[in-house]
């Protein structure tokens, strides 16, 4: 039976495996199921989690494994539609270059899944390379060559590359 | 694109966004995951973790039953 520690554990885990979830599957529906899931299977697989390695990573890779077998269709189809994407909030930062968290969010929907999940694992939940690799089972080359993608796709999604004026100013010539 | 760098070891397909742009989408990218991350946590998790908790001590002295639901 798993110790009160592992369920301590968990109970820490949950707003990250949350977080992971929704930006994974863009729906907080969805990830709610999902997590609801990859607790129930965390739980009754306890003895397969080794203390000392990262219980992060094994919730998420747990969670992922869940999303790619059963929810990716489905997440096709709710995505959006929950509203959760509606949400009007800015990303704080310099007035020159902060962006609109709504857009950023559309934009993170339409990339494809494998890269929306390397840029959640390392650029959001502080996993490292090697256990972004791990949680994708795939290498670490691959995982810097989905990142770099991801970023240049958004970049141009957002009209972030090259083009002249910061997205405020475009934003304002757009509307104009 | 003829630039090259030393450490790029496959010639990508695409042109890395510059160094502002990155910076751009690192932040939004953070305030993205903390709002999700700050965001009020659903009772029911905590009372799945409870009730799993509470199952489990019921069902001690009956051993380790089938563990796959």
């Amino acid at each position: 039976m798993p110790t009160a520690s592992f369920k301590d554990g968990l109970l820490g885990e949950i707003k990250n495996l949350r977080a992971f979830a929704i930006s994974l599957s863009g729906s907080v529906s969805l990830a709610d199921d999902l997590v609801q899931e990859a607790l129930l299977r965390a739980w009754s697989n306890s003895e397969k989690f080794q203390p000392g390695t990262s219980l992060r990573a094994w919730l998420f890779t747990i969670l992922r494994n869940i999303y790619y077998s059963n929810y990716r269709k489905r997440a096709r189809e709710v995505q959006d539609s929950d509203g959760f994407y509606a949400r009007r909030l800015t990303v704080p930062g310099d007035q020159e270059s902060h962006l609109d968290l709504e857009d950023f969010r559309r934009a993170l929907t339409r990339l494809p899944a494998e890269q929306r999940e390397v840029l959640t694992l390392i650029g959001a939940s502080g996993l490292s390379y090697e256990e972004a690799a791990v949680i994708c089972e795939v290498g670490i080359g691959t995982i810097k060559s989905r990142l770099s993608r991801a970023r240049s796709k958004l970049a141009e999604l957002l009209a972030l590359d090259n083009a002249s004026g910061t997205p405020a100013e475009r934003k304002v010539r757009r509307a104009g | 694109m003829n630039g090259t760098r030393k450490n790029a070891n496959a010639a990508p397909d695409f042109a890395a966004p510059d160094p502002k742009a990155l910076e751009a989408i690192g932040r939004a990218l953070e305030a993205h995951y903390a709002d999700l991350v700050q965001a009020p946590l659903p009772e029911k998790f905590v009372e799945l973790l409870a009730r799993l908790e509470a199952g489990d001590r019921a069902s001690e002295p009956q051993g380790s039953g089938d563990a796959n639901g």
